[in-house]
């Protein structure tokens, strides 16, 4: 069953196309890789995906819904969560406090904001146990700034998963860990697609991504070049030629 | 009788830096025109009991409501302008108002509104110690709306706000909103404060209210801890007293400002009992010891 | 038709005063991204400099040497002493540590000099320029011939000069210029002073055009040079200037042709107000 059905989707800087009509569709509790090269339009579709920008043409359907140039926090609400590709903890709150900020995400809309409050035994007893899924509960009452990049990483996660989303939008979320984290939050993310959550994964490791990812999608100078399962995908010629290329260009500096 | 009066403007103090703390100090959107919305609430409760009779307590009521309406506005202003910027359009809100107040004849120019009356009791009217018991009631209700949004869903949202606005909107806040809530809350608190003002003084004028004002309050809210209601009030009586107590003080006040916002950002940027200052730290360890 | 061209030479006039106030202020803001609002006190430094110069030599270029260099001085005591111990510090803390410092100065000044404005006339060699029935006085010569050598000299150190390069560099990345081997302290430092000596004759020509040094004669100046270079383009020099002559020209024109019940000041401010609004990234900013 399709979970998300992304429909020519185009965004324009300037003058310049950063995505061009991109199509795909993902299904539920599967996982997608959007892959290619740096510049290829995977931050901007990212950005259109989770709300923070506004394409400027084709449709997102999220769950049957048509979601395209909804603001972040109704797509939040309605189930989709995003991490940072550069973290960002609420600093000066507890890693507790970050996650009970996005497990209001129900409450926000209401009223009720008011009278409730996020200080009692229950809303603390949630946030504790999306804590232990990620192995972040021993630090769930340090300072957010405190922690190292690993336990960071994982705390974007923990906020994601505090929305109860359907859709998990991950950018980049092993960049700058250690070999032994990146495996441990890869086992996790598997472990959440075995649960029924669906995943997109933006990622430039590709060892670790192309073991985890279901299909994958390879965007080159913000059009789809290439789709289907990472094997498939690993031998096209376009594929090969857009990673080539912008290799040479790199070394060529 | 002079107590009264000082303890009386020490709580219109606590007032105005609990209001400015909602704004700054939980929802990080820096204001610095702040003395405006105590001359917009001040003015409404003047120009009602002075011009329309209005009794003192729906002046006061709608002196509230007046203020907040504008402070919603530059809320709204707040959407679009971040930060720094923020700043400098909270201050040019300042010289405007003031710059309406002093030149528009509707608010008495610079010779403003005067003969305003005392405000009264179903019994009579209200004397020196009984406008400080009002004043002080103000400022347990300040205290209690604070302290009622940080325990509320709303203020966990206007603290995530402050700490990243993009990280806030991911995880399902609208930050918009809350900018708004914020500034509707604190400048309400600085309505309540300006009818308080207006009706201890009796007469008010367009320079209370001025950019240097507002600078005081900042001041008085980043000397006793910025983000704490037990800095603001800290900060308003010890700024608030000195200058009674020091007379040469009173003449340099703004040479004095200006030397603790710099000295405080340097060496003390969570004031004297911030959370993470060193006075609070140390007296938490001791609390925490035994 | 020629009291337009005669508005049009007064808005000039004013506008290049503004533009010198607000090149320092987009210039810092351009290396180190913070606003510097204690520019204003650099700026009438500037004037008062200028003025006890001017009464102790009697030679307005002295004068006006004493000046840039006063800015100067105090320019680089702030980067040094304010700005630099607090470049790992949130914005905010920065913005209140220069308003804390901007609020000090004018008080300083009012406790040293009086609150009263004092008066700043100097007897010029230049002569007025008619032409048509529009006049050009000789303040007005005087404040062109200024702002024209200082924006030339300008555009040859930021063209021309490997220090210009590095400003240059460093407005558009930091660190970047960093990393390509540019000691961007140094960098900073220079953009200090080049953009405080700039502001220091704009003050004391601002003292000298409208023959009046007092301590708050910073503020409004100071909040006009923040909507310029919003204006033209934050970090942005050609901007900035051409921001700051757009202001002066607009300002004398609206106000010389329409009656407001406000002070124009008071208007200035409105329109800032709907600057930020309108384009907080800058009008003519391309980002």
């Amino acid at each position: 069953m399709t979970l998300l059905e992304v429909t020519g989707l185009t965004k324009r800087y300037a003058g310049l196309t950063a995505l061009d009509r991109v199509s795909f569709a993902v299904s539920e509790a599967e996982i997608l890789g959007l892959f290619g090269p740096n510049g290829a339009g995977k931050t901007t579709c990212f950005h259109c995906l989770s709300g923070f920008a506004v394409p400027d043409g084709g449709r997102v359907v999220f769950d049957g819904r048509d979601v395209t140039g909804w603001p972040p926090h109704r797509l939040a609400q309605a189930g989709i969560a995003r991490t940072f590709q550069i973290v960002r903890p609420f600093r000066n709150l507890t890693v507790l406090d970050n996650v009970l900020v996005a497990l209001g995400h129900r409450r926000y809309e209401r009223l009720g904001a008011l009278l409730g409050t996020w200080r009692g035994r229950e809303p603390r007893r949630r946030a504790l146990g999306i804590l232990e899924r990620v192995g972040l509960a021993a630090e769930a009452d340090r300072m957010a700034g405190l922690l190292p990049l690993g336990m960071l990483k994982r705390l974007e996660v923990a906020r994601a998963l505090a929305l109860a989303p359907r859709l998990l939008l991950l950018d980049e979320p092993f960049g700058g860990l250690a070999a032994e984290e990146t495996a441990a939050l890869a086992a996790l993310v598997a472990d959440l697609r075995a649960q029924g959550l669906t995943v997109v994964l933006v990622e430039h490791q590709m060892r670790v991504a192309m073991a985890l990812v279901d299909r994958v999608v390879v965007l080159d100078h913000g059009a789809l070049i290439a789709a289907g399962p990472p094997d498939a995908v690993r031998g096209d010629a376009r594929v090969v030629e857009a990673y080539l290329g912008t290799d040479a260009v790199a070394r060529g500096h | 009788m002079y107590v009264y009066t000082v303890a009386t403007l020490l709580g219109i103090y606590c007032i105005l830096t609990l209001g400015l703390n909602t704004i700054t100090g939980i929802a990080g959107q820096i204001s610095l025109g702040h003395a405006a919305f105590l001359g917009i609430g001040a003015y409404t409760a003047a120009i009602l009991t002075v011009r329309h009779a209005w009794d003192f307590w729906p002046a006061l009521l709608a002196a509230v409501a007046v203020t907040a309406a504008a402070g919603a506005l530059v809320g709204a202003a707040a959407i679009r302008v971040r930060e720094d910027f923020l700043a400098i359009t909270t201050m040019g809100v300042n010289f405007v108002v003031v710059a309406v107040f002093l030149y528009f004849p509707f608010f008495g120019g610079a010779f403003g509104i005067g003969g305003i009356p005392a405000p009264s009791w179903p019994g009579g009217s209200l004397g020196k110690p009984g406008l400080f018991l009002l004043v002080l009631a103000g400022v347990l209700l300040a205290l209690g709306v604070n302290l009622w949004l940080l325990r509320s869903w709303v203020g966990l949202a206007l603290l995530a706000t402050r700490e990243d606005e993009d990280a806030a909107r991911a995880a399902g806040v609208n930050v918009r909103r809350f900018k708004i809530v914020a500034f509707t809350v604190g400048t309400a608190l600085a309505g309540l404060a300006g009818s308080f003002y207006a009706h201890f003084l009796t007469f008010i004028s367009p320079e209370d209210f001025g950019f240097a004002f507002s600078i005081t309050i900042l001041c008085m809210l980043v000397f006793g801890g910025i983000g704490t209601n037990r800095g603001a009030i800290l900060g308003a009586g010890v700024l608030g007293v000195l200058p009674e107590l020091f007379r040469p003080l009173a003449d340099y006040r703004m040479l004095t400002y200006g030397a603790i916002l710099l000295l405080m950002m340097r060496w003390a940027p969570h004031g004297l009992l911030g959370d993470e200052s060193a006075l609070w730290r140390a007296l938490a360890r001791r609390r925490g010891a035994p | 038709m020629s009291t337009l061209v005669q508005q049009l030479v007064n808005g000039l006039t004013v506008g290049s005063l503004y533009a010198l106030m607000a090149l320092g202020l987009t210039m810092v803001y351009g290396v180190l991204r913070v606003l510097h609002i204690a520019h204003a006190g650099v700026f009438t430094l500037g004037a008062y400099a200028g003025l006890w110069a001017f009464r102790g030599s009697g030679s307005f270029w002295a004068a006006l040497l004493a000046a840039m260099a006063a800015a100067v001085l105090l320019g680089l005591a702030m980067e040094r002493w304010v700005y630099r111990p607090l470049l790992a510090k949130p914005p905010i803390a920065t913005l209140i540590a220069s308003i804390g410092v901007f609020i000090g100065l004018e008080e300083l000044y009012r406790i040293v000099a009086g609150p009263q404005p004092h008066g700043f006339e100097v007897p010029l060699a230049l002569p007025a320029l008619r032409a048509g029935g529009v006049l050009v006085t000789a303040p007005q010569l005087l404040v062109a011939l200024v702002t024209g050598v200082l924006l030339a000299g300008l555009w040859l150190l930021l063209a021309r000069t490997e220090l210009g390069l590095a400003i240059r560099a460093a407005s558009q990345d930091a660190e970047v210029a960093t990393a390509c081997g540019m000691n961007t302290r140094r960098v900073v430092a220079l953009t200090f002073g080049v953009g405080s000596a700039l502001a220091g004759a704009g003050g004391m020509l601002v003292g000298v055009f409208y023959n009046s040094v007092s301590p708050t004669m910073g503020s409004v100046t100071a909040y006009k040079g923040l909507a310029i270079i919003v204006l033209g383009g934050l970090g942005s020099v050609p901007g900035t200037v051409a921001g700051g002559l757009i202001v002066g020209v607009v300002e004398t024109l609206v106000i010389s042709l329409v009656e407001f019940p406000l002070p124009r000041d008071a208007w200035a401010f409105l329109a800032m107000i709907a600057v930020f609004l309108a384009r907080p990234q800058g009008l003519f900013s391309a980002r």
